[in-house]
């Protein structure tokens, strides 16, 4: 079943274009993907499906409802949930209380009493329940991107996309994560990842998207991609060409 | 109502009750008048400060319109009870509503621009104070600049004699004012404000509607600034554009709020109290003379010197105000507020309870202001200092509850 589809996706900043007309699906229970060089359009495109930017051109679909119009919090409550790739906590808060704030507002809608009650289950599912009462300010990168998938899954939803969650994370933190997305996915969560380092993608997605300059230019089981020519050329080798 | 809501709500009313029969007791008790006059004054400022605070305090938006809804409520008695005839009574639920309107004008204009946060915000509620005051000098329907003499209102005089009436009137909206407070920030809708403090991007991406609590909360504080404005007009009494619109009431909520403390409900109590006893106090101190009467100082100047160099101390020292500092060390400020009063009793035998209040509170103060921050650090020196084995750095020590 299509979970999320978008069609002719345009979004420019000023005179550029940093999307020109990305169109994809995903499906219940995948994990997409999305691989491309620096400023090929990744974080863009997470941007305007989970309703962080709006799009210039372009229709999105999200379990058979036409969401381009709707507002961020709305698509929340719907089941589209994202972290990150700089974690962004509540930084007043306390770990507990970053949780309480997705049941009191997503899907679940508890009362603040029973929300920072139930916040401490995700917060044990991230392995963060006994940083449950310090300020964020005292967990480390690794522990604050933990605490993002707690926020994000929290209000139980249907695709979560992961921006460069293991960006910044020495080699046994990356291990860790990884088992940790596998742990999300048999949640039965779609996902949509965002990375750079190939070797996870490769071993994670069922299925990937490569984009290079805001256009998809392969798409497809992850070996085929990764063996495309132009896939090659967009990470190795274009600006030798060009120069 | 779920169980807090309503422990907090019989909290409220059994002490806004018990406040009700003051008045009813200054005969047998004695206490000069003057008292309840001064007791409505704070009730006036505990009323703005909440106000004020439930809106920008929580939500991290900094509105100067304060002004301009205290200035609206103010004005609608001018109109509506002075010059049209209406009683006190009925003008001021009016009078809160058009504050209110005023708010949520304002609001669904800007916080529909994301290009009008932070410093830009605070301007344009600042310049719409100005076109309300320049609206109403030029319109003389309202003012037309020639100031309003309020003294043919109808008051409400079921409710006492004017000193009981205003004491009691000021107890009704401060205390729905700060109960409203209370109750929004233990709410969904504080929930929403704190985490737009935070990042309201974020925010909105974890399912807070971010426009329609911004609108709420700067509607609310609207509504209770425009009510207690409404009640004010009776105490000014003679009622001119240049007094109601100046900078006095932005100004003062705002230290009031941040030398509280913005985060919790209490912090504008506790800094209203504090700012308005002690500026009372300078109002009416007798001039100082020094160096055998040769020269005179007039407290009564001090007193914006004062304000000025708390305010000063308050943003380099106070981040998050003395309510916090209040609940962690409640014995050392309440120790340090009766050796402040046994001090005063000492130095000035005559003084006046209020007086001797103030010299109280500001032992307190003193106490209180040096975060908690140093002094872990000045622990952590002594114990350095005082035997080698001690740990040198404590981590945590500053989140600690």
């Amino acid at each position: 079943m299509k979970l999320l589809q978008f069609d002719g996706i345009h979004k420019r900043f000023g005179g550029v274009a940093a999307l020109g007309g990305v169109s994809g699906t995903l499906e219940e229970g995948e994990i997409l993907g999305l691989v491309g060089p620096n400023g090929s359009g990744k974080s863009t495109l997470i941007n305007i499906l989970s309703g962080f930017a709006e799009p210039n051109e372009g229709q999105i679909t999200f379990a058979g409802v036409d969401v381009t119009d709707t507002e961020a919090h709305h698509r929340f409550e719907a089941g589209i949930a994202r972290t990150y790739q700089i974690p962004r906590p509540f930084s007043s808060m306390t770990a507990r209380n970053n949780v309480a704030v997705s049941l009191i507002f997503g899907k679940t809608k508890l009362h603040p009493s029973d929300a920072t009650d139930r916040a401490l289950q995700w917060l044990d599912f991230a392995g963060l329940a006994g940083f449950a009462d310090q300020s964020v300010s005292e967990l480390n990168l690794h522990q604050l991107k933990y605490l993002e998938l707690a926020r994000a899954l929290a209000s139980e939803p249907r695709v979560l996309f992961l921006d460069e969650v293991l960006a910044g994370l020495n080699p046994t933190e990356i291990e860790e994560s990884i088992l940790m997305i596998r742990r999300i996915h048999d949640l039965g969560i779609s996902l949509v990842i965002v990375e750079h380092v190939l070797r996870v993608v490769n071993a994670l997605s069922t299925r990937i998207m490569a984009l290079n300059q805001g256009l998809v230019i392969a798409e497809g089981a992850p070996e085929d991609v990764m063996k495309d020519p132009e896939v090659v050329r967009a990470y190795l080798g274009s600006r030798w060409k060009h120069a | 109502m779920n169980r807090p809501t309503v422990v907090r709500l019989t909290g409220f009313s059994v002490l806004a009750l018990a406040l009700w029969f003051l008045p009813a007791l200054q005969g047998p008790l004695g206490f000069p008048i003057f008292y309840l006059l001064f007791g409505y004054s704070l009730l006036f400022w505990f009323a703005q400060a909440s106000s004020w605070n439930m809106f920008t305090g929580f939500s991290g938006y900094f509105s100067f319109g304060q002004g301009a809804f205290y200035g609206v409520g103010v004005y609608t008695t001018g109109v509506l009870a002075s010059k049209q005839g209406w009683p006190l009574i009925a003008a001021i639920p009016v009078a809160g509503v058009l504050a209110a309107v005023l708010g949520l004008s304002l609001g669904f204009v800007v916080f529909r621009l994301r290009r009008l946060q932070g410093e830009i915000f605070a301007l344009v509620t600042l310049a719409v104070a100005f076109v309300v005051a320049a609206i109403a000098r030029v319109s003389s329907t309202i003012d037309g600049g020639s100031g309003i003499a309020l003294n043919n209102v109808q008051l409400p005089e079921f409710l006492g004699a004017y000193p009981s009436m205003m004491f009691r009137l000021g107890l009704i909206i401060a205390t729905v004012t700060i109960f409203a407070a209370a109750t929004i920030q233990h709410s969904r809708l504080g929930w929403g404000l704190f985490s737009i403090n935070d990042d309201e991007a974020v925010a909105e991406s974890l399912g807070v509607p971010t426009f329609r609590h911004k609108m709420m909360a700067f509607g609310l504080s609207a509504f209770f600034a425009g009510l207690s404005g409404a009640v004010h007009a009776i105490q000014i009494s003679y009622i001119t554009i240049e007094d109601v619109f100046s900078i006095r009431i932005p100004l003062f909520v705002i230290v009031m709020s941040v030398l509280g403390g913005m985060r919790h409900w209490m912090g504008p109590i506790v800094g209203a109290t504090i700012i308005h006893t002690l500026t009372d106090r300078l109002n009416r101190a007798s001039d100082l003379e020094l160096f055998g009467g040769n020269v005179t100082v007039s407290l009564d100047h001090l007193n914006d010197i004062i304000i000025g160099l708390l305010l000063i101390l308050m943003v380099l020292a106070v981040k998050d105000g003395l309510w916090p500092r209040l609940v962690r060390r409640k014995w050392v400020g309440a120790g340090a507020f009766i050796v402040g009063i046994l001090v005063a009793r000492l130095w000035a035998p005559e003084m006046s309870l209020i007086g001797q209040f103030v010299a109280g509170e500001l032992g307190a103060v003193v106490i209180l202001l040096p975060s908690s921050e140093v002094i872990d650090r000045w622990r952590n020196w002594r114990s350095t200092t005082g035997s080698p084995d001690a740990p040198s750095d404590r981590p945590g020590v500053g989140a600690s509850r």
